[in-house]
């Protein structure tokens, strides 16, 4: 599983900016509803206020009711500059005394009688706030009702309304913006462990088996606490193989050396012609087991040892002046030349000491075994950027067409009898690991063959 | 010489013992390493070849032991374990020499040779120099220019009679005698053998060895007297 989904922080900060944004709607229509009722509130005193006054006006003259219209109640009204006023006044008999005859807020007047009444309708076309009073009007034909009804379009009211809410709206936006960046910034924040535990996984190297040590908030816990538990696991599971293959080493290599040790006692001069030949099989034989066995026993450690082993920086003349002293036999063939030359400078490559000195030892043992015949050369040599090892000897050579195979494990040559074992395998793949690689070089008038392993060499800081 | 050997594995111990006391030598074998540790206490010894997995005491422990008390005696130790970390760590504990199981038991003998004739030469630490030949008598290395050349024990006695004294005419007679001593007979031939294997592990040297028909051989470094 590749495919990953967005990140922590843009999901939080979703869904942080859903919630602030549904808060904000509901904020603002509230905000709406107040602005239109402190609207409605101060309009309606105003009208209230203009309908009072006209009601004052009323007046019982000559038994007739009579109104005047009070200019004051229109300049309270005037204040919504841009709104216009219609009126209409009732006389206890229902005749519409003065005014338009054709507002009516309602179809009964007399609710008005207890409190004034406010009402919402639609005249000429236009949105219209109403307010209907009454006034006990005496005359000598009794006492009646009459009413007065004040309507004004709604302009000043909304303006009113709509400049609350935009400022409401405002406020709410700005109030969310901030919301907002300061969410971003504490996700930013409280996410920060988690991008440190990131870089503390990436930073580190694949061969350190030891466990993270990284102080982590409690919800990461978990993950570091299930990959150290693999860590460890890994860890004694190289361990156990290491044990695994060094005990097995024990086992095998001791019977071995007991089966040399008692063929070596074999008393040759008593022996008949035959059985000194059988003999001597059984000797090549011992020999021969004896080197697989060690070729198979370090190449299996060799090849463990990069699970686990951090690389450092080697010297390449000196792993090789050990690799070349611990390998030719002190036995050698006398007519033998065997020399070893270091580089005159110092050459340090990144590497695991122990497995470099196995893959150097074991391209000079096969050179020993299959290829020199009076002549062997060990070389450190600078080339280019690389640091190599070169191993050359007067012998016949391997062909180029075997080169890239001699290097598989247990590759049988046709030109050769028997396999060259692990050896050139070993020395390759320490060389892969390291990134470096073995080559060959074939042999020619001049020259004798050779097999070199190259190896990067670690940049010096100048200082 | 008197050798100590610390070996649990019976079959080996008795090749170890016959071989050496074949060639003259008195073995102790010994089976249990605090033993083996005990004896070395109050025991001189010229060789000591030690195993490392031991029952009682194993010998990296008595090695340490060892090394303790200041007894410089040579230790070859005998490795079965695949660890390789094994050689290095017995060589940082003060072994002079392994081998690692399962050995050619000529090698082991040869390199027994080696540790024991470093005990009886005792020489003082000095570099014989002859063109670009360098002879270094405690470590018995040869370097010819930068390439250190390996050579076998009588052409390295032979290069440092030469050596000594460059220009001087040696006569096959006095090469012979300090070369086989007199217990051992060898015949005029072999100097022939043992001054061409030295010519031609000293190629490309700056210094030759030069035979004087009838008279004998030198050693004439190109860069003047």
């Amino acid at each position: 599983m590749t495919a990953h989904k967005s990140s922590l922080f843009s999901r939080l900060a979703r869904r942080v900016a859903v919630v602030l944004a549904l808060g904000a709607a509901t904020l603002i229509t509230a905000a709406w509803f107040y602005a239109r009722a402190a609207a409605d509130e101060a309009y309606d005193r105003l009208l209230l206020g203009a309908a009072f006054q006209m009601a004052e006006s009323l007046v019982v003259a000559d038994d007739r009711l009579s109104f005047v219209l009070p200019p004051s109640a229109f300049e309270l009204l005037g204040l919504a500059q841009r709104d216009r006023i219609f009126y209409r006044v009732v006389d206890p008999s229902g005749e519409t005394l003065t005014g338009y005859g054709d507002i009516s807020p309602s179809a009964d007047l007399s609710r008005s009688r207890a409190a004034p009444v406010f009402a919402n309708m639609a005249y000429r076309g236009v949105e219209v706030r109403t307010v209907t009073t009454a006034r006990a009007v005496t005359s000598q034909s009794g006492t009646g009702w009459a009413y007065v009804i004040v309507a004004q379009t709604t302009e000043a009211r909304q303006a009113l309304a709509s400049e609350l809410t935009t400022r409401a709206v405002i406020l709410v936006a700005a109030m969310s913006l901030l919301a907002l960046i300061g969410s971003a910034l504490a996700i930013r924040l409280s996410l920060r462990p988690v991008d440190q535990l990131g870089d503390i996984l990436r930073q580190r190297d694949p061969q350190d088996l030891t466990p993270l040590a990284a102080t982590v908030p409690r919800e990461l816990l978990p993950f570091v606490t299930s990959i150290n538990h693999f860590i460890n696991r890994l860890d004694e599971r190289v361990r156990l193989l290491q044990r695994y293959i060094a005990d097995s080493a024990h086992q095998i290599r001791t019977p071995l050396t007991a089966l040399t040790a008692q063929v070596s006692l074999i008393n040759e001069d008593t022996l008949s012609p035959d059985d000194r030949r059988h003999l001597e099989r059984v000797r090549n034989r011992t020999a021969e087991l004896a080197r697989f066995t060690n070729q198979l026993l370090n190449h299996a450690m060799v090849i463990h040892r990069f699970d686990s082993t951090q690389l450092a920086p080697v010297s390449l003349n000196d792993v090789a002046r050990k690799a070349f002293r611990a390998t030719v036999p002190i036995t050698i063939d006398p007519d033998m030349v065997v020399s070893f030359e270091a580089s005159e400078e110092e050459l340090t490559v990144l590497g695991d000491l122990l497995s470099l000195r196995e893959a150097i030892a074991n391209v000079i043992d096969n050179a020993l075994r299959h290829g020199a015949t009076s002549r062997l050369e060990v070389r450190a040599t600078r080339f280019g950027d690389l640091g190599r090892i070169e191993v050359c000897d007067d012998g016949p050579g391997i062909p180029p067409e075997d080169w890239a195979n001699v290097t598989k494990r247990f590759y049988s040559s046709r030109t050769e009898k028997g396999s060259s074992g692990l050896g050139f395998a070993i020395a390759s793949e320490v060389a892969f690991e390291l990134g470096g690689q073995i080559g060959f070089r074939g042999k020619t008038a001049g020259l004798p063959f050779c097999v070199y392993i190259d190896l990067p060499l670690v940049k010096e800081d100048k200082g | 010489m008197r050798i100590l050997l610390v070996e649990d594995t019976h079959d080996v111990g008795e090749a170890i013992c016959r071989r050496f006391q074949q060639t003259g030598h008195t073995v102790d074998w010994e089976t249990d390493g605090s033993a083996a540790s005990d004896i070395l206490a109050y025991t001189e010894y010229d060789l000591v070849i030690l195993d490392v997995m031991l029952p009682g005491l194993d010998g990296f422990s008595i090695l340490r032991k060892l090394r303790q008390s200041k007894s410089g005696v040579p230790v070859l130790v005998l490795t079965a374990r695949s660890e390789i970390d094994d050689r290095v760590g017995a060589l940082d504990l003060g072994a002079d020499d392994y081998l690692m199981k399962p050995f050619d038991f000529r090698e082991l003998e040869a390199r027994a040779r080696v540790l024991l004739r470093r005990r009886s030469g005792g020489e003082a630490t000095n570099v014989i120099a002859c063109g670009d030949i360098s002879l270094d008598r405690t470590n018995r290395s040869v370097m010819v220019g930068k390439r250190e050349v390996q050579l076998k024990r009588r052409e390295m006695t032979l290069l440092e009679i030469l050596a000594s004294r460059p220009g001087k005419v040696f006569s096959k007679e006095e090469l012979l005698d300090q070369l086989f001593g007199f217990d051992e007979a060898a015949g005029a031939n072999a100097i022939e053998l043992y001054i061409g294997r030295l010519r031609k592990k000293l190629e490309g040297a700056k210094a030759r060895i030069v035979t004087l028909r009838g008279v004998g051989y030198q050693l004439v470094s190109d860069d003047g007297p």
